[in-house]
């Protein structure tokens, strides 16, 4: 069975093709310079230059992390390119009637129509392109609401009260080694300002993707919703068919005031490098949120790319009553590894958390979960509850869960399980018995594994997720 | 290096018995070995710096009075006893007469057992910090052999009480032949500032039975650091129980290493922890094989200051099918200033396998807690009955009724002293 | 003995009893009766003093005792029994420990010497015997791996140890088969002497063929909106509840 669920695995990655897009690319290589003309490509002020330049100092002086459960060759920091933009995007487009028709191309290729006209009414999106954005569609009619989308490299100039007061706040300069790199030599993102008591009109969404060869992606994302506001945010990644490692590092901020909620979801689909390893992105990633008083944020991932993934969408929740949750799907195979999983930092009283984590590990892959639960002496009354389950398909992968907790506070609440399971035989059987063909009854099985999860998510985004994981699945069983 | 890890490699130097070979192996790891921090996975939550602060003697010192073993006894027990006194093994005041079938030697005699030497650290994990130590350091301790088909009904009590600013190292080794039936107590008590290590090391060969008992009764200002370990043959079966109660600091190291197939692991463990104690507990259950199962509970009641460390590993082997594994982990945080820090882990490479660990920390349950208030008890008196109904109902399964009736009064006792809020 | 008046029970944020007014004298036995919803277990628990349901409005005495001024414990000092309709489990604590500290609380708390351990013995073994229940379930933690009906008669052996002037009894008929339910109902009439008096919560008539009420009382959102004899759950069962819904409806727009 596992000899033909391997040849069975080695699908096609729909979306590996590359583009052909004439780019401007600086030279691979990272020193002071090359931040400093990452500031003055983007035109920064004074002030963002010096940040990142501190960033920068930090990050030379820290050790790169080795505690997670992955093995990966080291990376020579000194082989990326740090910026590369389409060239014709030198001159911003005003209009999508100016845009690179060969970029268009390529996001119809993945599904992702630019044309307004042309889009599911209700979607606002940022489409991010190696280091640049290079449109965002519905802005205007955003702004008449009050609400602000746009490239984070468009706020530092436009709305640099926000930016000042709120980046770096969540997540520290010093917060990590790939956060702090990332602070050095972020290209682009996306930024989103949701007003007092604002319901956000449409769904944001951000679509990033790796089209040059030997490029790092650094992409910034600050999010804030001001007291009482609400959105909804997603965000989905692709990138070509390599046979070189590619390194994906970005630091998500959300920043979700008195009464807010924000809602983060992400279907992550990097290419995840053949079955044996060669090529893959590497996906590095520091996301957290900070909630306040009554405030939610709930993050939401289905992650089935990457060679290597390596993030943990946290939440600390300061405020009094404030509430995380975290929904994850993470799938495994080839070669693939995944140390994924969120820290709940449960600061305030009454706060309360949620965390459902279903690993699914196939081939020769391992996934495995990690996080934190901390309820700090000031968590009177505070919960939490824990589940982790884990799906083996085969006998040559692995899963894992390595969850910490930590409690100070004698009326806070914890709960965690874990449990590891296969597909049994008797599901199949049944599934069988009632003509599904084998593929069929073992994508239906882990749809129902994974339900809880994708019911958290947007509707495009769950049918998507839905197929993302029976082409993932496609032969994983003999 | 630190000056007490330089003084430390200084005194294992000097060492020369039967032993050497293995020791001189760990002493050359032991030199390229950092002195763990709080950056150390496995002593991030271990204030293990209280050990390089204080000052010990050996108990070869002069200035050490050695006195008597001041362990419990335990009553209706009718135990072959090894009684250790700082380290050193009291031959007086032990048991010399042996039930036909058992061989015990003092560790300082084992030259002429080459299974003894062979088995010297073949479980312990090579690169644990204080097993190191151990390793180079312990020149006293027993060996302990039960031979084939042999059942000894007599548990056998290994007693060792530290008295005040002793360092001692003791090492154990224990072997069960096929079909073998034992049970083996290790009593550790004295609650003044001494250091110890001890460390244990077991193996049981297909069809032999091992009840294991390892009542970890150091308190206040001792500091113990050390470990059991357990080689499971073919279906031979552990059923270990600890108690844990903590102290300055008071570490112990589980390994449960299935190497035969259909051989069955339970370890029931209680931790009672109050004023500033510390009790840290790092479990692995190493399932190398198929069709084993493993079962741990672990239940734990902190006051005052205290902190409970509990880290459980289950780690399923590539190939290891059919395992069932179960690891469930109970807490009660009685006090605004004690901390349970718990990590269950899971590290699984087999499809074919059904595996759970659960980790709770809680309060006393609101349901239990009215139920005994409407029938009259009152909010303190219902505290004390739930919270030792907790830990009581892991005693309940103590298939040794001598020391679980002794256990019980003691347990009540300790916890109703504690420190609640 | 017991008086309630105009009582108004809050549980998260819902009202779910709105106005009872109920008196009880020594030696009665009062049925309560009514649909799922209607408030009956809620009624126990506020009068018990279970943490979350709330008296926003009214009150209740035990003999002259303000009862919601009282510690849930202290209420059982009282004389205030309530026998759960889903008795929680406590492994670990054996079920003698478990009675042996409620009847000595009880008794400390009411002035009386606490028994000797070989008096308590004798009357729990006879209290295990009376509700037919194996004398090993003495030495089992509380409820440990009990049955519904083993619950249940655990329940009132509890109730013939602790001797209370006042015993609520939540739906211990749900879940019995004949004989445990004889066996419960002949428990409650051994108490009945008189002076001690019974409150029997229950869904359906079957249990008053063996426990005889004095009166009976039809409960529905949160009020009391029938009394009458034993004739009363006849009707009931005759009818079933759906013609209360009429008749609360008919009641509510008299009132309007």
């Amino acid at each position: 069975m596992t000899d033909q669920l391997d040849e069975a695995l080695a699908r096609e990655y729909e979306a590996g093709f590359v583009s052909d897009i004439e780019s401007r690319t600086f030279a691979p290589g990272l020193d002071e310079s090359v931040v400093r003309r990452i500031s003055a490509m983007k035109d920064e002020p004074q002030w963002m230059l010096d940040w990142r330049l501190k960033a920068f100092a930090l990050w030379q002086k820290m050790p790169e992390p080795d505690w997670a459960h992955i093995k990966y060759e080291k990376i020579d920091f000194q082989s990326i390119a740090y910026y590369s933009a389409p060239k014709s995007m030198d001159e911003r487009p005003k209009s999508l009637d100016e845009v690179d028709p060969e970029l268009l191309r390529t996001y119809e290729k993945l599904g992702i129509p630019l044309i307004e006209q042309q889009q599911l009414a209700g979607i606002a999106v940022d489409v991010v392109f190696d280091s640049v954005s290079v449109v965002t569609t519905f802005r205007e009619k955003l702004k008449e609401q009050g609400v602000i989308f746009c490239p984070i490299s468009d706020a530092i100039k436009e709305h640099p009260e926000l930016v000042k007061k709120y980046l770096g706040t969540v997540v520290s300069q010093k917060d990590n080694f790939f956060a702090a790199l990332n602070c050095a030599v972020f290209t682009d993102g996306s930024f989103v300002y949701i007003p007092k008591g604002k319901r956000c009109p449409m769904e944001l969404s951000t679509y990033f993707r790796i089209n040059e060869l030997n490029t790092g992606q650094f992409e910034r994302t600050l999010i804030i919703a001001d007291e009482g506001s609400h959105v909804s945010y997603l965000e989905g990644c692709t990138a070509p068919q390599r046979d070189e490692n590619q390194l994906h590092a970005a630091v998500v901020e959300l920043i979700c005031l008195d009464d807010a909620e924000i809602k983060y979801s992400t279907v992550q689909n990097w290419y995840p490098g053949d079955e044996n390893g060669k090529g893959g992105i590497y996906n590095f990633v520091t996301k957290r949120g900070i909630c306040h008083t009554n405030a939610k944020i709930s993050w939401t991932q289905v992650e089935t790319g990457s060679a290597v993934t390596w993030k943990y969408p946290s939440c600390i929740l300061k405020g009094d009553n404030s509430i995380g949750e975290f929904y994850s799907v993470a799938l495994t195979r080839g070669a693939q590894q995944a140390d994924t999983g969120t820290k709940m930092i449960h600061l305030g009283k009454n706060t309360r958390s949620t965390i459902i984590s279903k690993g699914i590990s196939a081939g020769k892959s391992n996934n495995t979960y990690r996080g934190l639960v901390h309820m700090g002496k000031g968590a009177s009354g505070a919960r939490n509850f824990t589940q982790c389950d884990s799906l083996l398909i085969g006998d040559k992968c692995g899963a894992h869960t390595f969850p910490y907790v930590e409690s100070r506070n004698p009326t806070a609440i914890v709960e965690h399980e874990a449990t590891t399971s296969k597909v049994s035989d008797d599901q199949m059987f049944l599934c069988r018995q009632r003509g599904l063909d084998p593929e069929k009854a073992v994508s239906m099985i882990v749809n129902g594994f994974c339900k809880e999860v994708f019911k958290e998510l947007p509707m495009e985004f769950a049918v998507e997720a839905g197929k993302l994981l029976e082409i993932s699945l496609e032969g994983s069983v003999g | 290096m630190s000056n007490w890890l330089a003084e430390t490699i200084h005194q294992a130097e000097k060492i020369d018995d039967w032993l050497s070979p293995k020791r001189a192996q760990s002493l050359s790891l032991l030199k390229s070995t950092a002195w763990p921090t709080r950056q150390t996975e496995a002593w991030k939550y271990t204030p293990i710096n209280v050990i390089e602060r204080a000052v010990f003697k050996s108990a070869n010192d002069p200035q050490i009075q050695a006195e008597q073993n001041s362990c419990s006894k335990i009553p209706n027990l009718q135990a072959i006893d090894l009684i250790f006194v700082d380290g050193i093994f009291d031959r007086s005041a032990s048991t010399q007469l042996l039930p036909e079938g058992l061989t015990i030697s003092s560790l300082s005699e084992g030259a002429d057992l080459s299974w003894a030497l062979s088995s010297f650290n073949q479980t312990k994990p090579k690169h644990h910090f204080f097993g190191l130590i151990n390793d180079t350091l312990a020149t006293q301790g027993c060996i302990i052999d039960v031979a084939e088909d042999q059942c000894i009904d007599q548990p056998i009590r290994i007693a060792q009480s530290f008295s005040l600013d002793s360092q001692s190292h003791t090492r154990i080794l224990v072997r069960l032949g096929k079909r073998a039936k034992v049970t083996v107590i290790e009593q550790l008590q004295g609650d003044q500032l001494s250091f110890n290590t001890s460390f244990a090391e077991y193996q049981i060969a297909d069809h032999a039975y091992l009840e294991h008992y390892r009542l970890a009764m150091q308190c206040e200002q001792a500091i113990s650091v050390g470990g059991c370990h357990f080689h499971l043959g073919t279906s031979s079966q552990l059923n270990s129980n600890l108690i844990g109660f903590g102290s300055q600091l008071s570490r112990v190291d589980m390994d449960i290493i299935h190497t035969g197939e259909h051989s069955n692991a339970k370890a029931n463990v209680i931790y009672l922890l109050d004023g500033k104690e510390v009790f840290d507990l790092h479990s692995a259950i190493e399932h190398t094989v198929a069709n084993g199962v493993s079962e741990q509970n672990i239940r734990c009641i902190v006051a005052d200051r205290a902190n409970a460390i509990f880290n459980g590993r289950i780690h399923i082997h590539r190939n290891a099918q059919k395992i069932l594994a179960a690891m469930n982990n109970r807490n009660l945080l009685l006090s605004d200033n004690a901390q349970i820090n718990t990590k269950p882990e899971l590290e699984i490479y087999a499809d074919d396998v059904r595996c759970a660990h659960s980790a709770t920390i809680a309060e006393i349950d609101d349901e239990a807690m009215f139920y005994l208030q409407s029938r009259g008890v009152n909010r303190g008196d219902a505290q004390v009955l739930l919270s030792f109904g907790f830990i009581n109902e892991l005693v309940d399964q103590m298939n040794n009724a001598a020391i679980a009736q002794w256990l019980r009064p003691i347990l009540r006792q300790r916890f109703a002293n504690m420190e609640i809020r | 003995m017991l008086k309630i008046n105009n009582l108004h029970v809050n549980v998260a944020n819902n009202d779910i009893i709105k106005g009872l007014t109920l008196s009880i004298k020594p030696g009665e036995v009062h049925a309560i009766m009514g649909p799922n919803g209607a408030g009956k277990s809620t009624l126990g628990y506020a009068l018990t003093g279970r943490d979350g349901y709330q008296v926003t409005q009214g009150s209740a005495t035990l003999n002259g005792t303000d009862l919601l001024d009282l510690e849930v414990e202290d209420r059982a000092a009282a004389g205030l029994f309530l026998a759960f309709q889903y008795p929680v489990e406590i492994p670990g604590v054996s079920n003698m420990e478990f009675l042996k500290v409620s009847v000595d609380s009880q008794r400390k708390a009411r002035g009386l010497e606490t028994l000797s351990s070989s008096d308590f013995l004798k009357r729990a073994k006879a209290a295990c015997k009376q509700v037919n229940l194996p004398l090993a379930f003495l030495k089992r933690g509380v409820n440990e791996g009990f049955s519904g009906g083993e619950k249940k008669r655990n329940e009132i052996m509890q109730m013939i140890l602790l001797e209370p002037v006042l015993s609520i009894l939540d739906e211990s008929d749900s879940g019995l088969d004949i004989d445990a339910l004889k066996i419960v109902a002949e428990g409650i009439n051994s108490q009945r002497d008189g002076q001690r008096s019974f409150i029997v919560i229950t869904h359906y008539q079957r249990l008053l063929d063996y426990i005889k009420p004095d009166f009976v009382h039809v409960l529905a959102d949160g009020k009391i909106i029938k009394s009458g004899g034993p004739e009363l759950a006849l009707e009931l069962e005759a009818q079933g509840y759906a013609w209360l819904e009429s008749y609360d409806r008919n009641a509510q727009e008299a009132s309007a």
